[in-house]
């Protein structure tokens, strides 16, 4: 029980001091919020320009959208673990996590709490943002249902930050791809448009992945957006996702650490 | 000097004070292990190089100090960090208390603190207060202990004024300060300290030999290396030299 509350302790000391570093930019909220804002306004003229295939009209096509948005910012920070391990490694402060009887695995996944804690709130005041200016409608009676979905979505999509800073850990670099993985995803996840509107390959790649059924239901709870399949087989096919590539991840990064230390490259950047 | 004037030696349970000063063993009581031992340690870049470390063999007992020297690259880093934990080697096996890393790991980094070479190890953002109650609570220090821990440790390297100030606004002897706090900030009972005196200004110098002696006197095992003798040799109980992957009596 003891070691379990210092283990939960750790983890809190993680999320505090990334916490703590990022209030100390004091422009970086201001300007994530300015840029937010800027998405909506962009795609909220975006709806009333182009007629999109299957929506009756551009205040659905933006509901969309929106939606698709707020969980792409969640994807991304996903991904930003392997940028964060970049700057321990330079830092040199990966050292002493790798040093510390928290060890560097359960260190490595304190750092993604974080950014996807911060990535949920940004997502929340975006949707309320284009609630409070452009009038989307949101479906309160279902909006709380969207919490749970969402933290399973958050299993669902952390082991491919975790997979990406094991591969940080071994390469040295944070950029290898993820940036296309995510861009990838979004297109064939269903961000911007329906995966209707695809090529058929492009159909069957986007049902491989663990974003469309994320978004799907989602949306279906934020803002009503029918759905093309029943909610348990979405929430099924993510806790799929989360099962298998949870532990996935964190063995293979476990193995990325081992492998610095066996070949005295883990001190290396 | 890195011996305190008086040495308080720690009261086990099962050991017993002769009263002569010496110490033994409790009939019946298990006597610990050695702090740390490292045995037939080697280790190599690439197969076509001479081996970094050649079969190192080191004992550090309860209550002592060992220095290393020796020439820039010859090898005192990665030893420090074979010891610590850090990097595996080749061939050989590090114990601390008789447990090696890959058997216990946490218990491992509990019991053995490194003190890297440079400047390095900090988050430029944070205080001097927030580095040392983050790396309590990741040295998974018990929470009623924790914020004694961190006073006492700002009080022993005279950090209190310094406490709130980021690190990014230090002086570089001052985050040396720092990070020798860190080091010694969970008690832990081997030392590795790797060119500890960069920067430090003489009352960092002996700030940090009090707690080497502190360490000492509990009855912890510390290593030292620096390429250079900057300080008093006769204080250290052993010394050795890295020369060709091997350690010779300095």
């Amino acid at each position: 029980m003891s070691a379990l509350s210092s283990s939960g302790r750790a983890y809190l000391a993680v999320f505090q001091r990334d916490l703590s570093i990022y209030l100390s930019y004091r422009m970086r909220l201001l300007s994530q919020t300015a840029s937010t804002l800027f998405s909506l306004v962009l795609f909220y003229y975006v709806s009333r320009l182009v007629h999109v295939r299957g929506f009756g009209s551009p205040d659905n096509y933006y509901a969309f959208v929106v939606v698709g948005l707020a969980l792409l910012g969640v994807i991304y920070s996903c991904f930003a673990t392997p940028a964060l391990i970049r700057q321990e490694l330079v830092a040199g402060t990966l050292d002493r996590l790798v040093l510390s009887p928290f060890g560097p695995v359960r260190s490595v996944i304190a750092m993604s709490l974080f950014p996807l804690a911060y990535a949920t709130a940004l997502a929340t005041l975006s949707l309320a943002l284009a609630s409070a200016i452009f009038g989307l409608h949101l479906h309160w009676a279902t909006v709380p249902l969207g919490i749970p979905v969402m933290a399973l979505t958050l299993l669902a999509f952390l082991p491919f930050g975790l997979l990406f800073a094991a591969l940080t850990i071994v390469v040295k670099q944070d950029n290898v791809g993820t940036n296309w993985l995510v861009a990838i995803l979004a297109l064939i996840g269903g961000m911007y448009f329906p995966i209707s509107l695809l090529p058929h390959w492009l159909q069957v790649a986007g049902k491989l992945q663990p974003f469309s059924p994320a978004t799907e239901v989602l949306r279906h709870y934020l803002v009503a957006t029918p759905l093309n399949a029943p909610v348990a087989t979405s929430l099924l096919k993510l806790a799929v996702f989360a099962a298998i590539l949870l532990p996935l991840s964190i063995q293979a990064l476990r193995l990325a650490v081992r492998t610095g230390q066996r070949r005295a490259t883990i001190t290396e950047y | 000097m890195l011996r305190a004037p008086e040495r308080p030696r720690p009261v086990a349970r099962d050991w017993a004070r002769r009263p002569t000063g010496a110490w033994t063993v409790a009939p019946g009581a298990r006597r610990p292990a050695t702090p740390l031992a490292l045995d037939g340690v080697s280790k190599r870049w690439s197969a076509a190089q001479a081996p970094v470390l050649n079969d190192i063999s080191l004992t550090l007992a309860s209550g002592s100090s060992t220095w290393i020297g020796g020439r820039n690259g010859v090898g005192k880093t990665t030893l420090l960090r074979i010891a610590a934990g850090l990097i595996h080697p080749e061939l050989g096996r590090v114990h601390a208390r008789g447990r090696t890393v890959h058997e216990d790991r946490a218990r491992y980094q509990r019991l053995v603190s490194l003190l890297p070479a440079g400047d390095r190890g900090l988050y430029a953002r944070l205080s001097v207060r927030r580095h040392l109650e983050f790396w309590a609570r990741i040295a998974m220090v018990r929470r009623e202990r924790l914020q004694g821990l961190v006073r006492e440790t700002i009080a022993a390297f005279e950090l209190a004024e310094l406490a709130e100030r980021r690190v990014d606004r230090l002086s570089m002897g001052q985050r040396q300060r720092l990070r020798i706090a860190m080091t010694f900030l969970a008690q832990p009972e081997v030392v590795l300290l790797d060119e500890p005196l960069t920067s430090l200004d003489e009352e960092g110098v002996e700030l940090l030999r009090q707690a080497a002696a502190a360490v000492i006197d509990r009855g912890g095992a510390l290593l030292w290396c620096s390429p250079n003798v900057d300080h008093d040799q006769g204080s250290f109980d052993a010394r050795w030299t890295l020369e060709c992957g091997r350690l010779v009596p300095a």
